[in-house]
This record gives structure tokens, C-alpha cells and sequence, in this order.
């Protein structure tokens, strides 16, 4: 394999569920759903007392953007890393900052959300105004969307997760893409709904939170934060997928690709949240 | 007219050097600050909440402290005030709106630029009605049946029914030797 994303997330997590040692050598390209997703994997591992060796990537490309996006302050929590290039666990000289939104980040608790807001409004009319094209309404709805997704982690999940965010040049569509990946490994939203409604399965239970705006509170405020994250991403024809459990749920623009439901796939805890916003 | 700045609340409140009202558990810390003080205040009282120096508000939030301090407020929690939201830009008002119109609530507010506007879900002939309000200042019954050219009794029950919401003060004022209810804005 030498792409890890959202595309390929799947075959890999099977793969790295089954092996003990991870190789990334031949890895030309990863973004953030598979960055967050790796750690996620390791972090899930590591709480079953499974902790996986993983072989660096050859490509100096590919380490300098691990280690732009901060994947490295947290990788040896989880993995063994070993490195088959000499020296190259030192060498990853950390570039300007033009195509990083946010660095993966903690979400443990709200001080956190607040630090990543902070954050991706610094950066946001750097990289959201020139490269997304994005006025100062739709900036704000992207900093609001983000503030949701990432807080429902600390609502809902009853754990603690990870989040990034980067820029990329998307050659497939000639357009510049955002692309925001936020994880946990929680209780799902299966779980979550489950405590006040009957649930038949995850993808049930990703319609109901995505499309219905369900939520464990019968409060009739609540449930409106991944609403409001679905009407940011319509309207900004971005694609969002939504991973939780056995299945995966997408809402998917022309130019994107995928599939809308898909079930049975590899267990995973918790819940998988992929946001890709292009260039207006 | 009393204000509170929400950001100087944030500060004391949260001391994570943010300005900005996002998650829901920091709205509800803003939320409790506000109500323990707002208890203090007199009857009859208007509370400005100034957020002009407040960055982003997400919709969590906004519904933790506006909606739910609204909500509060309209079953009498904290005895006989009045909401103002004041300072606003126009990403914060949109997310207030929809916190508050989820819960067909509604408040009146000032945009950063001095314009009155009113947030969330009221009806349309209480919406007329306010609009009156708002351009003169203070009105009776009597006034506005003449005005809208509508029954005193109906004039009547829109006027209270904006107090009910706390959307215009209820005060009594002798006219012509006669006690008569004044409604006026907030």
C-alpha cells in the first residue's frame, strides 16, 4: 500500500489489526483521516495491551508532512517506531506552516476545543481565504462546524479523540481540497443513541444522529451541532463521511467518490468523522 | 439598562485566554455566572448582554446561554427582567437564531452597527406589533388599537402576550387621572 486515507483506511486497518508490525516504507501519501487513524488504531491496540511495530516511511516528502502535522509528538505512545532509513528519525526538518490548518490535536476536554479554535482562526484566512476562497461568512461556518464535530467527542463520546486538518492540491479534480479527520475511540453512536432509543445497527444509528438530528438528550437543543456540520459541508459541496462501529455513512458531491452506506466493514470503536471541503 | 460583558465573563470564568463562546460545557459555566448575578438585580431590571468583544459563538453554546437563559426567563426564574443582546456581528446572530428559533423562542437585540433587530421565532402580528413599539418608544393598548385600527381587547392581549415573552416592559403610568398599563421597549 503507498496511499493512507480515507480511501484506503479499510484494507489497512485490517491489516494492521492482524499484523504485528506495520509497514509504511513504500508509503507515498497520508492525510489526515489516515494520520488520526493510525494513531486511533495504535491508541485501540495499546488499550488491549497490543502494541504494534511500525516501519517508517522511506519518503522524506511524506516524513516532513508527519511531522508538520505533529504525528510524531504522539506515535510513540502507541507504536514502536523504527526507522529503516539512517537517520531519519532525526531529519524531519519542520517547513513553513502553508498547507497545515491544524496539527493533530488532542480533544480531552472543552479548554481543548477552545485552543483549537483559536488555532484554526489564525490560520484559517491564510489557508481558507487563498486557497478555498472562502469570504469571512463561510470562515465562520467553518470554525463553528469544526467546534461541533470535535466537541460531540467530549458530549457524547466518553472518551477522548484526535483531530487535524490540512490543505491539500487535489491533482484527480485540479481543485484545492481541505480535508478535516476527527476520531475517538468512544462509544459510537450507536451506543450513544441507544441509551434513549432503539437502535437496529450503526448505520441506523449514524442516519439518525446525521440525517435527523437525534441526539442522547431529549433536550430540544441538542442534536443540532452535526446538523448544522451536514448544512456547512451541503453548502460548501463538500463530502462528509461518518464511520462508526461496523459501517460508514457518506453524503458525497459530484466531484467526490464512494460509496453512501457501507456496512459489515472492520469493527472500530467510537466514531470516524472525514470532512472535505474544496475550493469554491 | 445594566450591562454585561460577556467576554470579561469568559475571562473571569474560564481563564483560558479564548475569546471565543464555543462548546457547550463552556456555556453553561457563562450561563450559571450570568444567572447568579442577574438574581441580584432589581425587578423590572434590562440586562445587556454586550458579546462585542466576543469572537465566534458556536450553535452549543448559543443555545446553553442565550436559549436557555431566555427560556429561563420566560417561566420566571429570575423574577421580573428583561434579556437585551447587544454587540453583535452577523455570525453571531446567526447562530443565536437558530439556537432560538429551535426553541421558538425570541429576544431583542442590537446589531454592532446600533440596529435594533429582533432573534428567533415570534409571530407575525407581534412582530407588527413590537415594530410600533420600537418606533415610538412606549404605547397603551388604547394607542395602538388606534394606530393598528384594531379592537382595544386585541390590542390588549399582543401587548401582553410580547410581555409574557419579556420583550417589552409592563410599567403603570397615570394618564388623565387614570392608572393605565404603558408598554415600552427593552
Amino acid at each position: 500500500m503507498t496511499h493512507l486515507s480515507d480511501d484506503t483506511f479499510e484494507t489497512f486497518l485490517a491489516v494492521l489489526l492482524s499484523q504485528d508490525t506495520i509497514n509504511l516504507q513504500k508509503m507515498t501519501f497520508m492525510d489526515p483521516y489516515g494520520m488520526v487513524g493510525l494513531l486511533e488504531a495504535g491508541r485501540y491496540l495499546v488499550s488491549n495491551n497490543k502494541r504494534r511495530t511500525m516501519i517508517l516511511p522511506e519518503s522524506g516528502d511524506v516524513l516532513k508532512y508527519l511531522e508538520r502535522m505533529d504525528f510524531f509528538r504522539f506515535a510513540d505512545r502507541y507504536f514502536n517506531i523504527v526507522s529503516e532509513t539512517p537517520a531519519a528519525s532525526d531529519k524531519y526538518m519542520r517547513s513553513s506552516f502553508t498547507d497545515v490548518l491544524l496539527e493533530i490535536t488532542p480533544i480531552e476536554k472543552s479548554d481543548d476545543i477552545h485552543f483549537i479554535v483559536g488555532r484554526a482562526k489564525k490560520r484559517a484566512h491564510k489557508i481558507l481565504e487563498k486557497h478555498l476562497h472562502y469570504d469571512e461568512r463561510a470562515i465562520n461556518g467553518f470554525i463553528v462546524a469544526l467546534s461541533e464535530v470535535c466537541q460531540n467527542i467530549i458530549e457524547h463520546s466518553g472518551n477522548t479523540g484526535y483531530v487535524g486538518i490540512q490543505k491539500y492540491h487535489f491533482q484527480k479534480i485540479n481543485r484545492n481540497v481541505v480535508k478535516i479527520a476527527v476520531m475517538d475511540l468512544g462509544i459510537g453512536f450507536k451506543g450513544s443513541l441507544s441509551e434513549r432509543v432503539s437502535i437496529k445497527n450503526d448505520i441506523d444509528a449514524i442516519e439518525k444522529a446525521l440525517l435527523q438530528g437525534m441526539s442522547r438528550y431529549e433536550d430540544i437543543g441538542r442534536g443540532h451541532g452535526l446538523a448544522a456540520v451536514r448544512r456547512f459541508v451541503n453548502q460548501w459541496n463538500g463530502k462528509l463521511s461518518i464511520r462508526s462501529g461496523t459501517a460508514k455513512l457518506s453524503i458525497i458531491p459530484e466531484w467526490a467518490w464512494g460509496k453512501e452506506i457501507e456496512s459489515n466493514l472492520t469493527y472500530f470503536p467510537g466514531a470516524q468523522i472525514n470532512i472535505m471541503l474544496p475550493e469554491v | 439598562m445594566i450591562t454585561y460583558n460577556i467576554y470579561k465573563l469568559l475571562k473571569e470564568e474560564l481563564k483560558n485566554g479564548s475569546s471565543d463562546l464555543v462548546t457547550r460545557w463552556s456555556g453553561r459555566v457563562i450561563r450559571e455566572r450570568i444567572e447568579r448575578d442577574i438574581t441580584e438585580e432589581d425587578n423590572g431590571e434590562v440586562i445587556a448582554l454586550d458579546f462585542s468583544k466576543i469572537g465566534v459563538i458556536d450553535y452549543s453554546c448559543a443555545d446553553e446561554i442565550v436559549a436557555k437563559l431566555i427560556s429561563r426567563l420566560l417561566s420566571n426564574e429570575y423574577g421580573d427582567k428583561y434579556i437585551l443582546l447587544t454587540g453583535l456581528n452577523d455570525n453571531q446572530k446567526e447562530n443565536i437564531e437558530v439556537a432560538l428559533e429551535r426553541k421558538d423562542l425570541a429576544v431583542a437585540a442590537e446589531m454592532r452597527d446600533g440596529m435594533r433587530i429582533l432573534l428567533g421565532a415570534l409571530n407575525n402580528y407581534l412582530i407588527n406589533t413590537l415594530d410600533v413599539i420600537q418606533k415610538k418608544g412606549k404605547i397603551t393598548a388604547k394607542e395602538l388599537s388606534e394606530i393598528k385600527k384594531i379592537e382595544a381587547n386585541t390590542s390588549g392581549t399582543r401587548l401582553l402576550n410580547l410581555h409574557k415573552k419579556r420583550l417589552v416592559k409592563k410599567t403603570d403610568e397615570m394618564r388623565n387621572g387614570a392608572r393605565v398599563w404603558v408598554y415600552e421597549k427593552v
